[in-house]
């Protein structure tokens, strides 16, 4: 089995300042680390790995800082990666970030699965691995809880819907996007960690892609972030209860469901 | 292009997911002169018409076709592709519920729009739709918008907004369209989810009783109560002296941190290092016999008297 | 970008947080409360080659120098100090073998060090500061030696299965020699009950007449102590690297305290007695820091690194010591609680001030260097 999965570099901290000047976020100085649900989209790949043979290939689009994460993903185990790193990709929103994705995979070929974290754990929109799935015309199972292995050409998923769990048949190729349910990922061990850094990282820019430089980068992407701010931490309004405790139930239930 | 302001109605089953009912509320009150359509995408046995009707949609476009049972994601989008494409809304907005946030990217790359996840308000500059969503946690907010591209696409998170019902003549349209059935791809069946939580850390919803409801009866009707909203016991410290209780199910902070959906605390007052393990809580709601008990600072819904009387009133009223 | 050292390092590092944060800081009161690992968990840190991190890749292991070594041990401690204690006695002997092992038996026991604990071990009843009153023999027997002894207090001792062990000839000359727990005479006698690094198990070994083949002595007869102290200085890197993690806990619960806690309306943070306290904690974790990094770098860079060690050591066990005691008193009737975890941090740290040289012998080594310059 041929298999992708597709990671994003993320800044390791929970608490991201605002420079006050220039309105962005500050994110000199902060590590970056492999996207914590990216993380079980590879143990994913690589217990279907075990089951079925194959190859695993990292791909992540984004500056050469993302090597970091990349090499981290092959010391858990992954076969190779590849970074689509470009001035040109830069200021992409989803829709450009799938594009240029989506286009690395059809280069790759033969693709049997391609496997995306939920969501990012910072830009936190989850709409990466659907609009693959859309350009690449392939069938998805999104926020997967469980995947099997049915046949080679055949996986059943469970999708943790809001309050229900929808069991899903698909035949490959297709998209999955992993929840954090499905599995623990292993550990990058010591020696391994020293064996990534002796595999090698494929670069390619927009010249090895057959791209329209129309839909890439800041020109592809119909978002514009306009504004950034932090929001005042308003603590807790504490709203009182009528005094009699049926009115005070139900003027609670009426609040809660609505 | 027209100025309409579209909302995907989500079906739970044979109901109406409550956040698109939220939307057509929100949409109502930003809308200024633009209309406000709900679009429903159902059975041909179902009728959530009546239902989405109290909310004061201007319009309802309505897609119909046995195989939306259990249709994939896949087929969804297709199926909101050509009724959006043909009649071109100028926003779209769909409920950040799992199903939203699947489908509406995939409509998204077939529109070539833009489309953001998961906002906590939304507003009108001009013709701009200014989306608000949250980035890193909820810490630090962006606003953005699709300058040049439409329909402009937001999902919006759940309970953000209130559903209010209002009374408008609504004129309900029956779009025609063709279901394309997706080949590799079944949806074999839905199972609703029973509360699983192992540990009280994971629970959604937790009744923490304290040395104020410490006692068998309230006790009892705590795990009743649990038990109905698919929640679990938890305590302060002293109760773990008691038989049923032990270290597992204390809050705080030589116990558990806890992260609930909904906590409701009996009979608490509210000592830091209980209230260490209370702080993710979303909503909190307090009794407390004592009008001053440090606990309601740190709540959002309080009721000053008896934990028993409000347990029992809630065990008669949930349902 | 290809074989940059620091980034190798940092994803280590990293590694072991995570490891660290998942599967040690949550068991670290229960670890000292059980005074044992629990089930399963140094398997673990077996199933994901932490053995192996400094052992060289001919043996099959990762080949991390101590500098790297010493940073993921530190970030260990800040979780679970006991099982930082555990490693840096295994890596300790590993580097004797290294630097005084003849190459059969590196060949026939290092590649099995990744999935067996060394252990160096020179106390006895008769002798503890003063090796030279040990009474352990080792006496020729052909191209073999028969050693016969006991050996108490070794760290890991019990989970180890390998020992290096320090031993006295006929002529009185000292030798360190590789026995493993296999070997005919070879037997665990008693664990010590101690009251700090309860995970860490100290044991006790009993050797009667165990027969090793003549490669099984490390260096030559008569360098004995010279490896004795050399494995001191590698465990006091390595110490001085738990002692800051150690630290750096004391100075997150009494910071976090602090923050929380008001006195009255003023949050303590803002009580000057109290900054004075954090000031102090937070002034020694970073000295210890940079001595246990300086120590690192020095021994990696083949420079005599023994004194900053002892440095390290000295300075980190009293300073860690102290510092719990300080974070205590910011959390006065709760950190003199067993539900918060201080006091058994202060328990840790005392160990330190005795395992691998007391604080008296090394500052008689450190003021005898100063002295002799
Ligand atoms: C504050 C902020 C808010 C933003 N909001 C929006 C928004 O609302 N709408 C929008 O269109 N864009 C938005 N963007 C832009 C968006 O962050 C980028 O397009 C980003 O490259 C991908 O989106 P994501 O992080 O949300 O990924 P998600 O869609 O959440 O990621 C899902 C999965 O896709 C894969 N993936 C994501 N990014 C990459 C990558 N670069 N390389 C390889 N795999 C990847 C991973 O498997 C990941 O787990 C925002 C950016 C910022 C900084
Ligand atoms: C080292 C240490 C660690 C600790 N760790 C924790 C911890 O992890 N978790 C924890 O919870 N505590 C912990 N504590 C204990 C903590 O300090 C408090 O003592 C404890 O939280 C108090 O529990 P309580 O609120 O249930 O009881 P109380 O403080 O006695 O409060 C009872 C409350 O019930 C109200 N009440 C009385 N009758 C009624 C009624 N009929 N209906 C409604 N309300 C009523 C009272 O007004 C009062 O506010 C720790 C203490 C120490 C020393
Ligand atoms: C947690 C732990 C782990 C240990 N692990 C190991 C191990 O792996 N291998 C191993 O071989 N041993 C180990 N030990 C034993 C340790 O090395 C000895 O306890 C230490 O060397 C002191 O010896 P002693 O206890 O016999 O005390 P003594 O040597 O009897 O000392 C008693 C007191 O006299 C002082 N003193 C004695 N002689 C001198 C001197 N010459 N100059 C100045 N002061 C002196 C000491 O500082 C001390 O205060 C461990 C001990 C502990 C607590």
């Amino acid at each position: 089995m041929k298999i992708v999965v597709c990671i994003k570099q993320v800044p390791n901290t929970d608490t991201v300042k605002i420079d006050p000047k220039t309105n962005n976020l500050v994110r000199s100085n902060v590590e970056g680390i492999i996207n914590s649900f990216d993380r079980n989209a590879i143990e994913a790949a690589l217990e279907l790995r075990q089951q079925a043979g194959g190859t695993i290939t990292l791909l992540s689009m984004g500056p050469d800082s993302y090597i970091t994460s990349l090499r981290d993903g092959l010391a858990m185990g992954a076969d190779s990666a590849i970074l689509l790193s470009s001035r040109k990709f830069g200021g992409a929103d989803t829709l450009a970030t799938a594009y240029v994705l989506s286009e690395a995979i059809k280069k790759i070929g033969d693709v049997d699965l391609i496997l995306f974290g939920r969501q990012s754990v910072d830009a936190d929109t989850g709409q990466v691995g659907p609009i693959v799935a859309e350009d690449l015309q392939l069938p998805q199972v999104t926020f997967a809880e469980s995947l099997e292995l049915q046949d080679n050409n055949q996986l059943t998923g469970h999708r943790l819907l809001d309050n229900v769990v929808q069991e899903v048949k698909v035949k490959l190729p297709a998209v999955i996007t992993v929840r954090s349910e499905m599995n623990s990922p292993r550990y990058e061990t010591p020696l391994n960690i020293q064996k990534s850094f002796e595999k090698e990282i494929t670069i390619w820019s927009e010249n090895e892609l057959a791209v329209d430089p129309t839909q890439i980068g800041q020109a592809g992407s119909p978002t514009v972030v306009k504004r950034i701010f932090s929001p005042e931490k308003a603590g807790r309004q504490t709203q009182m209860l009528p005094n009699n405790a049926k009115d005070a139930v139900a003027q609670l239930l009426a609040d809660l469901n609505n | 292009m027209n100025n309409e302001i579209w909302v995907f109605v989500q079906l739970n089953g044979q109901n109406v997911e409550p956040t698109s009912l939220q939307l057509i509320t929100k949409a109502r009150d930003i809308a200024g002169d633009r209309p406000v359509v709900a679009l429903v995408a159902e059975t041909e046995s179902m009728n959530v018409e009546a239902t989405v009707k109290e909310y004061g949609p201007d319009k309802m476009v309505i897609l119909k076709d046995d195989q939306f049972h259990n249709a994939s994601d896949g087929e969804i989008a297709d199926a909101l592709d050509q009724v959006v494409t043909d009649l071109k809304p100028n926003s779209l907005l769909f409920p950040a519920t799992v199903l939203g946030r699947s489908v509406a990217p995939r409509l998204q790359a077939k529109l070539k729009t833009g489309l953001t996840a998961d906002c906590l308000d939304i507003y009108f500059d001009g013709d701009d739709l200014v989306q608000v969503k949250p980035t890193y946690g909820d810490d630090i907010m962006c606003e953005i918008i699709c300058p040049d591209v439409r329909p402009q696409m937001a999902t919006i998170r759940p309970n953000t907004f209130k559903a209010v019902k209002a009374a408008t003549d609504t004129e309900t349209v029956n779009y025609s369209f063709t279901f394309h059935p997706e080949a590799n791809i079944e949806v074999v069946s839905e199972t609703p989810v029973i509360n699983s939580a192992a540990n009280i850390s994971d629970a959604k919803t937790v009744i923490a009783l304290g040395r104020g409801a410490n006692n068998e009866k309230v006790i009892a009707k705590a795990e009743k109560l649990a038990g109905k909203l698919g929640g679990m016991v938890g305590v302060s410290r002293p109760l773990t002296d008691n038989e049923g209780f032990s270290h597992e199910n204390q809050i705080g902070q030589s116990g558990n941190t806890i992260a609930p959906d909904l906590l409701i605390n009996f009979g608490i007052s509210g000592a830091v290092q209980y209230a260490v393990g209370i702080e993710n809580a979303k909503q909190i709601v307090s009794i407390n016999t004592d009008a001053k008990a440090p606990i309601f600072d740190k709540s959002d819904y309080a009721f000053v008297g008896d934990a028993d009387e409000f347990m029992s009133a809630l065990l008669d009223q949930v349902r | 970008m290809t074989n940059d050292k620091t980034a190798e390092q940092n994803m280590l590092h990293r590694m072991i947080v995570d490891f660290t944060t998942n599967e040690l800081a949550p068991l670290d009161m229960k670890i000292d409360q059980l005074g044992d690992y629990p089930d399963g968990l140094f398997q673990k840190v077996i199933d994901n080659g932490l053995l192996g991190m400094t052992l060289p890749r001919q043996y099959g292991g990762a080949g991390f120098d101590y500098v790297a070594t010493a940073q993921a041990i530190n970030a260990m401690a800040f979780g679970n100090a006991s099982m930082a204690v555990t490693l840096e006695g295994h890596f300790k002997t590993l580097e004797q073998l290294l630097k005084y092992g003849q190459p059969e038996l590196l060949e026939k026991y290092l590649p099995t060090a990744t999935k067996r604990i060394f252990a160096f071990s020179q106390t006895e009843s008769s002798g503890g500061s003063n090796p030279k009153g040990i009474s352990t023999r080792a006496v020729k027997q052909g191209d073999n030696w028969v050693i016969t002894g006991d050996k108490i207090m070794i760290t890991n001792g019990g989970l180890a299965q390998v020992y290096c062990v320090l031993a006295k000839t006929e002529d009185d000359q000292m030798a360190v020699f590789l026995v493993d727990q296999d070997m005919p005479g070879f037997s665990f006698g008693k664990r010590e009950d101690f009251i700090g690094l309860r995970g860490t198990p100290v044991g006790e070994i009993v050797m009667d007449h165990i027969k090793v083949p003549g490669y099984h002595l490390l260096g030559s007869i008569g360098q004995g102590l010279e490896i004795g102290n050399n494995a001191h200085d590698d465990a006091r890197v390595l110490m001085g690297a738990v002692l800051a993690g150690i630290m750096q806990h004391e100075l997150k619960i009494a910071v976090d305290y602090a923050k929380q806690r008001k006195a009255l309306d003023t949050p303590l943070y803002e009580l000057q007695t109290i900054q004075e306290k954090i000031t102090d904690i937070a002034i020694a974790k970073q000295n210890t820091e940079l001595l246990y990094q300086h120590g690192a770098e020095l021994k990696v860079a083949g420079e005599p690194y023994s004194k900053v060690a002892a440095m390290a050591k000295s300075y980190g066990s009293r300073s860690a010591v102290s510092s719990g005691d300080k974070a205590l008193q910011v959390l006065a009737g709760y950190g003199y609680s067993r539900e918060y975890p201080i006091e058994h941090l202060i328990r840790d740290a005392r160990a330190m001030e005795i395992a691998e040289g007391t604080v008296e012998k090394m500052n008689t080594e450190i003021s005898l260097k100063e002295v002799n310059k």
